[in-house]
């Protein structure tokens, strides 16, 4: 194959294999973060069973929704039941497809490989469409499963649907009108020369942009498609096996994508704290110092729930992966420091960003009750919706007058 | 008549404004679960460890040995039968042919029926103990009917308890 080829199909096929491959086990990972940081809110110790402190739960979950019976329900419509998770997932998948993990381009094998999959110049656009895509499969698995709950489920999702795509739309303009540019490579970029992400100048446009999210995205305290006090499981009541992991998948991969964009148009995207500040170079290989700390004070902090010794444990495992840390920093161990990767700094300081967002969702689900129905309405449209098209216009002024 | 006195409405000032606006009660909900993330745990991993008991737990009701001679304590006086609310114990006793009194032909408790009143306890004549007592086990369950309904060397010996497969 010559190289263009390779260079134009090959490698971007490559990455999208790649993220279909590793996303279903991140999320698995991700559902056992939410198991364990939910339980010790509760002060309990949530999965202990399978493997060390429960690590390989998700292992055993994925292979119980595998050989699970898959039941479809006699009165359903098979061909519209078998579809609706299909149709949820796709449009989530596709999603991550414009999100860039990294700025620069980096050479592997002598091939270039951006860390993104592709740059649309209308990036937030199609985010925006897909998301709204998703709708369609929650709608359709209601209605095909014939069943009330299902149905309530699926009417509650597109009623919330409806309201809250409007201020996510409006809360994203004040980003757009900022940098000039709807594509995400670029907006983190004008993030780097404006010298501030973009949380500041936009802080109301980013509350109504992550509650809305969180809204579009089904969790609480806005899971009324699925709550499970009321409607058994909402629209996925009927689904077993693995039509519905998927609908699982896909719940997961949109908090992933909404969190990702959150990151890019308010946090700076793969940008370190402070990118300009000549005093916090060491941050670029930030990752060398902050991985063996958070990896080592998360396992830490694993010890003491069981143990009940306080704090000990975290304390002790953040200090021993602080001063790993600055020793692999310190001393160049295998030339990690001194190769200073762009991608990987980028890659590090993305998915922390994310990583807090998605801890974030499982904070809100450990502490809110779910909202009444006529609330969520008159949420989104009475105060969401006015304060987003408030900030738009006071973005619009403030630009012309200092701009 | 006693006058009911109601404490004047005050109309919202500038501080419970601010509260509605920062959202104060919904930080306080998120520091709540935040700080009790790191809180110890209180589960309590079943199988593997249990809780201790008190000294007054009411488990199953068992009978027992003399403490030192190791004879049967209980006298068949039928005074635990008689009662027990549940008709849970039954009793057959005959003349004892050696000395005064009754002994012992068959002594069953069936557990179906037990409500774990500990009644059958505080009747019990026999010294220095009473002869049936609330044991400390709790560990019951059973898949037949039959093994509910404990024969005398269950009642004496207690049953191995079962152990599990780490």
């Amino acid at each position: 194959m010559d190289t263009p080829l390779i260079q134009t199909v090959l490698i971007p096929a490559l990455q999208v294999l790649l993220v279909i491959a590793i996303l279903p086990l991140g999320i698995a990972y991700l559902q056992l973060v939410e198991r364990k940081v939910l339980g010790f809110m509760q002060v309990r110790l949530a999965p202990r069973r399978v493997g060390w402190h429960g690590l390989l739960q998700p292992i055993a979950d994925a292979v119980k929704l595998l050989i699970k019976e898959d039941i479809v329900p006699d009165k359903a419509d098979r061909f519209l039941f078998t579809l609706a998770p299909i149709v949820t997932v796709i449009p989530a998948l596709a999603g991550l497809a414009v999100i860039p993990i990294a700025g620069a381009p980096f050479t592997l094998f002598g091939y270039t490989v951006r860390p993104f999959i592709t740059d649309l110049n209308v990036a937030v656009l199609y985010l925006l469409a897909i998301s709204s895509l998703g709708i369609y499969g929650i709608i359709l698995g209601g209605w095909a499963s014939n069943s009330k709950y299902s149905l309530l489920g699926a009417l509650r999702s597109s009623a919330q649907m409806i309201s809250y795509e409007v201020p996510l739309g409006f809360a994203i303009i004040g980003v757009l009108m900022l940098s000039g540019s709807a594509s995400m490579v670029e907006i983190v970029n004008s993030q780097k020369t404006a010298h501030v992400w973009y949380i500041l100048p936009q802080l109301v446009g980013f509350f109504c942009y992550f509650i809305s999210a969180v809204a579009e995205t089904n969790r609480v305290p806005f899971d009324l498609p699925e709550a499970e006090a009321e409607l058994v499981a909402g629209f996925h009541t009927e689904y077993s096996g693995m039509k519905f992991a998927f609908f699982f998948l896909a719940e997961y991969t949109n908090m992933i994508v909404v969190s990702s964009i959150a990151t890019i148009l308010f946090f700076g995207g793969w940008l370190r704290p402070f990118p300009n500040a000549a005093g916090s170079a060491w941050l670029e290989n930030g990752w060398l110092f902050f991985t063996p700390l958070i990896l080592l004070g998360f396992v830490g902090w694993l010890v003491d729930q069981k143990a009940g010794t306080g704090l000990n444990g975290m304390f002790t495992g953040l200090a021993a992966g602080a001063v790993l840390g600055f020793l692999l920093g310190r001393f160049d161990v295998g030339g990690l420091a001194s190769a200073s990767v762009p991608v990987l700094s980028g890659a590090f300081w993305f998915s922390l960003k994310v990583s807090i967002f998605l801890f974030v969702y499982i904070w809100f689900r450990g502490t809110y009750p779910r909202y009444r129905y006529d609330q969520l309405m008159s949420l989104g449209w009475k105060w969401l919706i006015p304060l987003s098209v408030l900030n738009v216009l006071v973005t619009g002024i403030a630009m012309v007058l200092f701009g | 008549m006693a006058t009911v006195t109601t404490a004047p409405r005050t109309a919202p000032g500038f501080k419970d404004f601010l509260k509605t606006v920062l959202l104060a009660e919904l930080w306080v909900g998120l520091w709540v679960t935040l700080k009790n993330q790191f809180r110890p745990h209180i589960t309590v991993e079943y199988p593997k460890e249990t809780v201790e008991l008190s000294p007054r737990f009411r488990g199953v009701p068992r009978l027992r040995f003399h403490p030192e001679s190791g004879e049967e304590l209980c006298i068949a006086c039928h005074l635990c039968e008689t009662v027990c609310p549940d008709d849970c114990i039954h009793i057959v006793s005959e003349k004892n042919p050696d000395g005064k009194g009754k002994r012992l032909v068959s002594f069953e408790i069936n557990y179906e029926r037990c409500c774990f009143c500990g009644l059958c306890v505080d009747p019990c004549p026999t010294k220095p103990l009473t002869a049936i007592y609330m044991s400390h086990d709790y560990e019951m369950a059973d898949f037949k009917r039959e093994g509910f309904v404990a024969p005398l060397k269950t009642l004496l010996d207690g049953i191995e308890p079962t152990t599990y497969k780490e």
